[in-house]
């Protein structure tokens, strides 16, 4: 019974930051119809952002989600109109993007590579509080709780930010239908640099976060993680990024569990669960349809 | 009603893989006037909505709008000049309120719009708390065009509003739009159902395979042979 509890615990915790892990990649997908393939490596950028805040600048760590914030805008804003324009006018944006951010993945993987080499960076766990905080008789690394604290509070801005401001209806508009929201005079080229930035700072400060919850960094982590994120929001609801809270709680638990009872199968739980809920319920467990034209 | 055109289009052209859909078409649109936009399916009457809104870039010609040419301009921006639009098939922000649909719109459309009036003028006021998604067909279209309204159009492009109503919902609308066309907004109505076109509105520009083929009353238009010819296929 306490292993059950554990892994039910822990499992809401990791899915809960899981759900951060995912939610850049649905928020830029229900905006820009266009599959960031380059998430995973976004997230692991975050990860040495996080890395070179203790190692270099002998910060706490957590100061590398100011660093992935800066980043996110500084690499965001570029790359944005460098390329989505462009792929918005070809006849079949999601395929292009879909091998346009492959080829920017392996980009980021050989550029981080070059400069941090392939060995895996670890950040002491102390640095994010050196004990344990217990729930129902079950412990767990402060670490732990922190990540989970901060993907609650940036999911929840998240949620404000889409139902209380004006740029928020801008962008669930675009989400739902980019034509209605145009011809209701939204600039939706604005809204969508805009949620690119903003799914690029989620990722990375998710990635602030990898050391501690998967023990270290390393460049080839980020496909990895664009797999596991790419099958959250497809658990939860393309297109719908506070479904992939639901979409990470499943993969938290699922993973904990499997952890748990049988931890050699663990690391298909992602892969199982893509290929029973695209069998099963292929619009996600939310169950909206997002594909609009 | 004033005698100055408040739209013009001049040469306006449109190709799509070198075939062109919308060839050397012009015409004037006066403040509250309706126009009747007919033709058989694929003749450009959509075409030529998307290009006045902006939706398509021309490819040659010219459209202005009360004197300022606005074909280079982005949709968005033709929206806060003054263009609106509805749409064949309607698809409003479906996670959103009615309420919430039409005031995205009142917010970046560029005016100061009454949004209680437009619920109402629209017969959508009891529905203002329900999520878009679970209107009805007829209520998606009215929101469509408060959506529109929302953004205090001078010239509204309604596109097929009256498929799959019913005589009583036609008359609704036929009667919206008349008291539209009344407040000196323009109004373009492309439409199948030529009795309600009938209903509202005098000149009626027929287009064939994207050419202009008539301009003039319904009544004459149906007595021009190559009109004819153009419905029937002869």
């Amino acid at each position: 019974m306490a292993l059950l509890e554990y892994a039910i615990i822990g499992g809401i915790l990791y899915g809960i930051f899981f759900s951060l892990v995912g939610v850049g990649l649905n928020l830029i997908f229900g905006v820009l119809r266009m599959i960031n393939l380059a998430h995973g490596q976004f997230i692991v950028l975050g990860g040495f952002g996080a890395w070179i805040v203790y190692q270099y600048l002998k910060l706490n760590p957590a100061f590398g989600i100011v660093l992935s914030i800066i980043g996110a805008i500084i690499i965001g804003y570029p790359l944005y109109w460098a390329v989505v324009p462009r792929l918005q006018k070809s006849a079949d944006p999601e395929m292009l993007s879909f091998i346009l951010f492959f080829g920017l993945a392996q980009m980021i993987d050989a550029a981080m590579i070059l400069g941090f080499g392939v060995s895996q960076r670890s950040v002491p766990t102390e640095t994010l509080g050196a004990g344990n905080i217990g729930l129902l008789g079950q412990t767990f690394p402060d670490s732990w709780w922190v990540a989970a604290a901060v993907a609650v509070l940036a999911i929840l801005g998240l949620y404000l930010f889409l139902t209380r401001t004006r740029l928020g209806f801008a962008t669930r508009a675009v989400t739902a239908n980019r034509a209605e929201a145009l011809a209701s005079g939204i600039e939706v080229d604005r809204i969508s640099l805009l949620s690119f930035v903003i799914g690029l700072a989620l990722a990375g400060v998710a990635g602030v976060f990898i050391p501690f919850l998967l023990g270290s960094v390393s460049p080839s982590l980020g496909d990895g993680l664009t797999t596991t994120s790419f099958a959250i929001i497809i658990i939860g609801s393309l297109g719908r990024p506070i479904g992939t809270v639901v979409g990470g709680l499943v993969f938290g638990l699922g993973t904990m569990l499997m952890e748990t009872y049988l931890p050699s199968w663990s690391d298909l739980v992602p892969y199982a669960l893509l290929v029973i809920i695209v069998l099963v319920r292929p619009s996600g467990l939310l169950g909206r349809a997002v594909r609009q034209t | 009603m004033s005698s100055e055109a408040l739209l013009e289009l001049a040469g306006v052209v449109k190709r799509f893989h070198g075939l062109a859909v919308v060839q050397d078409l012009a015409f004037n649109l006066k403040p509250g006037e309706i126009l009747g936009l007919v033709g058989p399916n694929g003749s450009g009457k959509t075409t030529a909505i998307n290009l006045i809104s902006g939706v398509y870039p021309i490819d040659a010609g010219e459209i202005h709008l009360g004197g300022r040419r606005i074909d280079q301009l982005a949709a968005f921006r033709r929206v806060h000049l003054g263009i609106n639009r509805s749409f064949q098939v309607p698809k409003p922000f479906r996670g959103m309120t009615v309420a919430e649909n039409i005031l995205v719109a009142a917010e970046y459309g560029g005016g100061q719009p009454d949004q209680e009036q437009i619920l109402e003028e629209v017969g959508l006021t009891a529905e203002r708390h329900r999520v878009a998604s679970s209107l009805t067909v007829n209520h998606q279209k009215m929101l469509d065009l408060a959506r529109a309204l929302a953004t205090e159009p001078k010239i509204l492009l309604v596109d097929e509003i009256g498929a799959g109503l019913n005589p009583a919902e036609l008359n609704v609308v036929a009667d919206l739009l008349l008291r539209l066309a009344n407040r000196n907004i323009a109004l373009i109505v492309v439409e199948h159902l030529l009795k309600f076109l009938n209903r509202i509105t005098d000149r009626v520009l027929v287009l064939s395979a994207g050419r202009r083929l008539f301009e003039g009353t319904l009544a004459e238009a149906s007595a021009d042979p190559e009109v004819v010819a153009a419905f029937l296929g002869g």
